[in-house]
């Protein structure tokens, strides 16, 4: 895929994602999105958990590391890597950009 | 005899001497969440609330050290020495059907499938009751901690339990079936468990994906397919991912079932190819875009074999092609 189909989506406001919290956006054409701030820094990855039909941001979030609800496996935000058991498979991350207070993610067109 | 109380929700069973929580939970009938029960997958976290427990296995992947530092264990590898109470998230779709037994069984019957690959046959008093798909656990001299094999056959009234194990370098427990076990040798046959077994219900074609000694659940899934009248309306597609040409194998037993050819087709591909293999080359989960018609998401997947075959298919299936998990079964024994 090369660079001129890519484009940029606004996810959210910074303001919308405390220090240390998550939020679950929606967007059309994408699966659902969960925002990461984690000490002010911006991480957006899937929502849905890679083992099982869960949503990440109900889970705990602490240092970069997100823990699903279910089964307590756990992903790095910053890098899909997966930390915890059950999950296996990584989480999909996104590239993020901050555009005047705002969160955006390059996504294919 | 210890009492197992669930913080959560105040259900109580009871564990006998030589159960893990794990299984007491599972045979009492509880959805105790858990796939291989043989520490690795790590569903069966939980919190020791009060009371105490014997791990037995320490180091047991299924656990990272975050979960250690939050003071998590595995059901499948804790016995409680006194009454306690846990905190462990029950999950209805982890309730087995038919509650795991244990039954003396018998080693019956030996066929040699490859050069790595043989099928071992147990026999037991009780009837074997289980689900195409599921796996049970065996108790073998001389080996530390159950080994978990697949059933290749059907449930039957006979006892009889059929395993296709791959033997595994180092592996204790392939090594003792392979060179110490006698026919007329007894083992503890602990089973069913397991959770990727074959929905009947599905209205959707299926695909099997088989690689290494995976070969047994997916043979069973597809025998199940044709005896529960599945077929000829649901279509099976097979895939057997080897390494090297010597290490096909599972078309013989697929043969014999009725619509080979028509409703179910075999697709072997091998990884390293020599020169006399003029089949399909590379990962078993690359053959399926040859191979499967339509729509990726309109199929229900079944899969068995080497953690990567499985991360590399679930990733393709999930994320390429927007297939749900829920039409994705494996257990995960890694």
């Amino acid at each position: 895929m090369n660079a001129a189909n890519r484009v940029i989506k606004i996810v959210c406001e910074t303001r919308d994602v405390a220090h240390g919290c998550a939020r679950r956006v929606e967007l059309e054409g994408l699966p659902p999105l969960a925002v990461f701030n984690v000490d002010g820094e911006f991480y957006v990855t899937d929502d849905t958990c890679t083992h099982g039909d869960a949503s990440l941001c109900e889970g705990d979030v602490e240092d970069g590391i997100v823990e699903c609800p279910f089964h307590q496996g756990a992903f790095d935000v910053r890098t899909g890597k997966v930390v915890s058991a059950p999950c296996s498979v990584p989480l999909k991350t996104y590239e993020v950009t901050i555009v005047n207070g705002a969160v955006a993610v390059e996504v294919g067109d | 005899m210890n009492n197992i109380t669930i913080e959560q929700t105040g259900m109580k069973f009871q564990c006998d001497g030589g159960d893990t929580i794990l299984s007491a939970g599972l045979r009492s009938g509880l959805g105790l969440p858990h796939e291989c029960t043989v520490g690795h997958c790590g569903m069966c976290k939980f919190e020791l609330v009060e009371g105490k427990v014997e791990v037995l296995w320490q180091d047991a992947p299924g656990l990272s050290e975050r979960d250690r530092s939050k003071g998590r264990m595995l059901a499948c590898q804790c016995r409680p020495v006194e009454d306690s109470r846990i905190k462990i998230r029950l999950d209805e779709a982890c309730r087995l059907v038919r509650p795991p037994r244990k039954t003396e069984a018998v080693l019956s019957g030996m066929t040699d499938i490859t050069h790595d690959i043989r099928e071992f046959r147990f026999q037991s008093d009780t009837e074997a009751s289980f689900i195409a798909g599921q796996f049970a656990l065996l108790k073998l001299p001389g080996v530390i901690g159950p080994r978990a094999y697949s059933m290749a056959n059907l449930a039957n009234k006979a006892g009889e339990w059929h395993f296709q194990v791959r033997r595994v370098m180092g592996g204790s427990g392939s090594n003792v079936l392979f060179d110490r076990l006698r026919l007329g040798d007894r083992v503890e046959l602990d089973g069913p468990y397991g959770l990727a077994y074959l929905r009947t219900d599905a209205e959707r074609d299926v695909v099997c994906m088989a690689g290494g000694s995976g070969l047994a659940p997916m043979l069973s899934i597809a025998r199940g397919m044709a005896a529960s009248g599945m077929m000829p309306e649901r279509n099976l597609f097979f895939f057997y991912g080897a390494r090297q040409p010597w290490d096909v194998c599972g078309e013989d037993y697929l043969k014999s079932l009725p619509g080979f050819g028509a409703t179910i087709s075999y697709h072997p591909s091998v990884s390293f190819p020599d020169e006399g293999w003029n089949g399909r080359t590379g990962f078993v989960h690359e053959a399926l875009q040859d191979v499967l018609p339509g729509n990726f998401a309109d199929y229900e997947y079944y899969m068995a074999g080497p953690p990567l075959m499985i991360r590399a298919s679930v990733e393709l299936l999930t994320g390429h092609h927007k297939v749900p998990l829920g039409q994705i079964h494996f257990d995960s024994f890694f």
